[in-house]
């Protein structure tokens, strides 16, 4: 068994609203997982304020949403106010699912910081995560 | 420093934000707690504990609703397992605790147990003391789902709950697990389930035996039902842990197992010092020439840590 401390990129998976369907978000998980993050799992039917809260709470780096049924346009720039609202917009909001092309610009304008959509590779997104976390650690110790 | 002051003010993040530190193994963590020591041992540190799949985060979220009820403010620490591969973990405790989440009387904290044998993390001692400096009254510890062995809980929480669950192992299983010598109160949990009469006869027989073998012991753990996902037992447990906590307060345990816990605490963070200060003097060397069979375990031991025994 190997020894394991120091910093760890903790990342919270949420779905919001009534969107249920959880397999792209359990397999994104475990792919986090894998690649030595921390997952926190928070369920299903979350309100933007509900993340927020489990976001501090946790002290999360990355808050990732999944979105597979629409309401994307109105709950994630809600979350990303409330996140700034909070003190807690230096955490990247990540969105994946279904993103139809036309609403990404309005997403990314709202504080959505990368949106990953159907079909992406999970090495892609921990590969995106790994460079986030590098940079970040290295204005950090600046 | 900014962020002591600010546990001390009961501000989540800046609570949030020192368990991190402390998990982390950061110095910003242990200057945290040098600032809070001074202000902690209120907490009343609720442990609960059981084999995987008995519903201790389901019994959790249950119990915080009954301390919320009556009052308490509840500070959780869930301890999910961390891989031993990569070090990374999935922690879905909180799942079970969703209902909770905007309440500003409670404060869930999930935490992996990166390497930590016993059941918990290294760093929930600290992040118990974060949460008490808070200011809550109660601080429910949640363990990883544990085998027999692993009840580093007891030695941390004032009070434990042991969760059973009907269907588990048989009774040989149940009665050698040193999990059942621990805890101060007994749920037997999923009640309406099939063999929930036998497991809680082979409970009973647990107690009766342990009664039996320590009559100096003045506490009689109650042995209670629940079916924690339809909300059954929770008044039960709750008075139960009422009932422990006056019968602490009675006989100067809660402050005696306070003390005795932070004795350990030293111990433990002597013992981490101190593998580190001896494995950076070994260098690769001695563990090279242990690898290739040049020497052996006990005798690189001998030269890794002489100048500390001869000081002893």
């Amino acid at each position: 068994m190997r020894e394991h401390s120091g910093r760890r990129l903790r990342v919270l998976l949420a779905k919001l609203g009534m969107d249920t369907h959880t397999v792209g978000i359990t397999i994104i998980g475990h792919a986090l997982r894998e690649a030595g993050m921390e997952v926190i799992f928070t369920g299903l039917k979350q309100t933007p304020e509900m993340v927020v809260a489990a976001a501090i709470q946790e002290d999360v780096d990355v808050v990732g949403i999944s979105t597979l049924s629409a309401g994307h346009t109105r709950n994630l720039p809600r979350l990303a106010r409330l996140l700034k609202e909070a003190g807690a917009e230096d955490k990247l909001l990540l969105a994946g699912g279904v993103i139809p092309e036309e609403d990404r610009p309005f997403l990314l304008e709202a504080g959505v910081g990368k949106i990953f959509t159907m079909g992406t590779d999970t090495r892609d997104i921990v590969r995106y995560l790994e460079e986030w976390w590098a940079e970040r650690q290295a204005a950090e110790t600046v | 420093m900014g962020i002591a002051a600010d546990v001390l003010a009961g501000r989540i993040a800046a609570g949030a934000r020192a368990i991190t530190w402390l998990d982390d193994g950061d110095p910003r963590g242990a200057e945290v707690i040098k600032r809070i020591f001074p202000h902690t041992g209120r907490a009343h540190v609720i442990g609960i504990t059981g084999p995987p799949g008995a519903g201790k985060s389901t019994l959790t979220n249950m119990l915080v609703g009954a301390l919320r009820a009556r009052g308490q403010r509840v500070g959780v620490v869930a301890v999910d397992p961390s891989s031993p591969f990569t070090g990374g973990a999935i922690l879905g405790d909180r799942v079970r605790m969703a209902r909770h989440t905007l309440d500003p009387g409670v404060f869930i904290r999930s935490i992996g147990t990166r390497g930590a044998a016993g059941g918990l993390s290294r760093s929930t001692h600290d992040a118990c003391l974060v949460l008490d400096a808070m200011g809550f009254d109660a601080v429910i510890v949640e363990t990883v789902g544990v085998g027999q062995d692993e009840i580093d809980v007891v030695n941390l929480a004032h009070t434990t709950i042991i969760v059973g669950v009907p269907g588990l192992g048989d009774e040989v299983q149940a009665v050698k697990a040193g999990i059942l010598e621990a805890g101060e109160i007994f749920v037997v949990n999923k009640a309406d389930r099939d063999g929930y009469e036998a497991t809680r006869r082979q409970f009973e027989l647990m107690l009766h035996l342990r009664e039996q073998a320590r009559p100096e012991e003045d506490w009689s753990p109650p042995l209670l039902r629940a079916v924690a996902s339809a909300g059954e037992g929770a008044a039960e447990i709750a008075d139960a842990i009422a009932a422990h906590r006056a019968h602490l307060d009675s006989t100067g345990g809660f402050a005696l197992r306070s003390g005795l816990r932070e004795r350990e605490q030293v111990l433990a963070l002597l013992r981490e010092r101190l593998a580190r200060v001896a494995r950076a003097r070994a260098g690769d060397s001695l563990l090279d020439d242990v690898e290739a069979r040049r020497l052996d375990p006990y005798s690189a031991i001998e030269r890794l840590t002489g100048g500390l025994d001869q000081e002893g």
